[in-house]
């Protein structure tokens, strides 16, 4: 029997096979490197808009195991994420996505932050991450055309979306996932009085009556349910111990992704989570050695 | 192993104040214009939230957030926030409801101040980065510097307490506001982005620093240009200027600020009250899980007289 989850998702993943990705691959000399060449790559999402992406080759016969980074809550989209070493570049293809509202894929929307959150939350067919979760599945979409990918391994990077674009669309062997949106958002919401999920309190506080509508939206959202859906090698990056999304808060997610996953627990530390992440990839795929920053050597 | 005596090879440039008094005066002649508009969505019972806007060098519009507490008792102590490289500002409601006019600001370039300079992430840092008249910085600085008079301008505000915070790029902020900005009264700088920037390059290959090495390998002629320019605008040319208390915060395994010029910043620091935590173990977030009960303690301290 078909649920209103999966209709709903089924109903966008056929709307955005209605629209053609029509990519579209610039040179960016200035972001290009000795052992990596940078592109500026324009692609259609659902609703016929235009998004970008920062799209790096290593030199060098191919082909590449691949890292996708879905989109973030965030305005800026990074070629690489800060802090990463440059010269992750000559080991994998690397491909970042801005969704719909992130700069660069912010015509006609330009998202708010605060304010991305809940666009449109009233409203399951309008919400704005309708939108951004369709944009993420095109994103890993397109990266597995590219001919300099090694298909058997690419891994999906990000929050709550990486996981999102590895379950709309196949493809992805392995997942890294840290949750931060959409995990039982309306409790977690109420928890915290942090940004972004204090957007949905402030909604909340703004029009009270609309708190059904808002559950309903979110019911499409809830990660747990995306989970299901996912067969690839997953690595959730949970929360600090005693934290609202630690591993027992993402015990639902967890338990219901369908392949191989394991949790990591913040130890409070962007190095030690960060060293972890990074050897943990290479590890799955098959390296000796991460390609770390010059601080964590 | 990181070496705490590690010097920067940046020189202040011997015309540095003549510089940044020529800019002080060219923005002086520019009314703040301030408007100051209540946000019912992000407000609450407990506390008021506003977005501000104010006129800046060039006369380009720069937006802030604002948030105090609604049951106030006489004037309060501030506190600005100066926003990171690539994030946007947050509403800083955790401070208003610790009972301070918190104020985080939104330089030119930022979301909402991007109408008449939007030079995009990656480029900020390289914008015209062969002039110090014209690069991105020069007004970037005096927006920020401006919601001191932003708060100058507040009833509600006690001029005489005043306090400025911030990590990574909003660390940097910290030093420049606290070295011009006379009003500053107490200061604390996590992981500070805009210090030692050409050592910085050569220490770490990421980014945001790794921008300058992009505009380098593309322009090598203009590398000495480019030196000149940042001798300008970094924040150990400041900071022998800076004389309140203020703490400092680095990681000794930041991967995008290196730790290196945490300590040649903190040598060149004016204060006779200054003290730097090193954080073992931590990367850019520089121990903040552990730092922000520190950081609060410290303005409590200084900003309300008291102290746990």
């Amino acid at each position: 029997m078909t649920t209103d989850f999966e209709r709903y998702w089924d109903d966008t993943l056929n709307e955005l096979a209605g629209y053609p990705a029509a990519p579209e691959v610039e040179l960016l000399p200035m972001r290009c490197a000795d052992f990596a060449t940078m592109y500026g790559v324009r692609l259609t999402g659902v609703g016929a808009y235009r998004l970008f992406g920062y799209l790096s080759v290593p030199r060098g016969d191919g082909p590449f195991p691949a890292i996708y980074f879905a989109p973030k809550y965030q305005s800026v989209l990074e070629p690489i994420p800060q802090g990463a070493a440059n010269f992750l570049r000559s080991r994998f293809v690397v491909f970042a996505l801005a969704g719909r509202g992130q700069r660069l894929s912010d015509k006609p929307y330009s998202a708010g932050f605060p304010g991305l959150l809940t666009e449109c939350i009233d409203d399951a067919h309008s919400y704005i991450f309708r939108g951004i979760a369709a944009d993420s599945a095109r994103g890993l979409d397109y990266l597995l055309t590219r001919d300099e990918v090694d298909a058997e391994r690419v891994v999906s990077i990000g929050n709550d979306m990486a996981l999102v674009a590895a379950a709309l669309q196949e493809g992805a062997t392995h997942v890294i996932c840290q949750p931060g949106l959409f995990v039982d958002t309306l409790a977690m919401a109420a928890r915290t009085g942090d940004y972004p999920l204090e957007e949905v309190n402030d909604y909340l506080n703004l029009y009270p009556e609309r708190r059904y509508a808002v559950e309903d939206t979110l019911a499409n959202f809830e990660l747990s349910k995306f989970a299901e859906r996912v067969n690839a090698r997953t690595l959730l990056l949970a929360g600090a111990p005693g934290s609202m999304l630690d591993a027992g808060g993402l015990s639902a997610v967890s338990g219901a992704i369908a392949g191989d996953v394991s949790v990591y627990e913040s130890q409070s530390s962007s190095y030690k989570d960060g060293l972890h992440q990074e050897e943990w990839l290479a590890r799955e795929f098959g390296f000796a050695d991460a390609i770390l920053p010059e601080h964590w050597r | 192993m990181v070496n705490s005596d590690y010097k920067c090879s940046v020189e202040k440039p011997d015309d540095f104040d003549e510089f940044w008094g020529d800019v002080l005066d060219d923005a002086a002649r520019i009314p703040l214009n301030a408007e100051t508009v209540p946000l019912p969505m992000r407000s609450s019972d407990e506390l008021e939230t506003f977005e501000v806007t104010y006129d800046s060098l060039d006369g380009v519009r720069v937006a802030a957030w604002y948030c105090m507490p609604r049951e106030r008792e006489g004037p309060l102590p501030a506190v600005v926030f100066m926003p990171g490289y690539q994030s946007d500002p947050a509403i800083p409601k955790d401070w208003a409801r610790r009972g301070y006019a918190a104020v985080t600001a939104a330089p030119r370039g930022k979301l909402r101040s991007n109408g008449q300079f939007n030079p995009g992430y990656p480029n900020l840092l390289t914008h015209n980065i062969v002039d110090r008249n014209t690069y991105s910085y020069r007004g970037f600085y005096v927006d920020a510097w401006r919601t001191i008079d932003y708060l100058l301008t507040r009833d509600e505000v006690d001029s005489e307490r005043i306090g400025i915070a911030g990590s990574s790029q909003g660390g940097g902020l910290t030093i420049t506001t606290a070295a011009m900005r006379p009003e500053v009264k107490v200061a604390s700088a996590g992981a500070p982005y805009l210090c030692g920037f050409m050592d910085a390059i050569e220490l770490t290959s990421s980014y945001p620093y790794q921008e300058i090495n992009d505009y380098l390998r593309m322009h090598p002629d203009s590398r000495a240009d480019v030196e000149r320019t940042l001798a300008y605008f970094d924040g150990i040319s400041f900071a022998d200027k800076i004389k309140c208390p203020i703490i400092m915060n680095i990681g000794l395994q930041d991967n995008v600020c290196p730790p290196e010029t945490g300590y040649a910043l903190q040598d060149a620091i004016g204060s006779d009250d200054k003290r730097l935590y090193a954080y073992d173990g931590h990367g850019h977030e520089a121990g903040r899980y552990k730092h922000t009960a520190i950081i609060t303690e410290f303005f409590a301290e200084h900003l309300q007289g008291t102290s746990s």
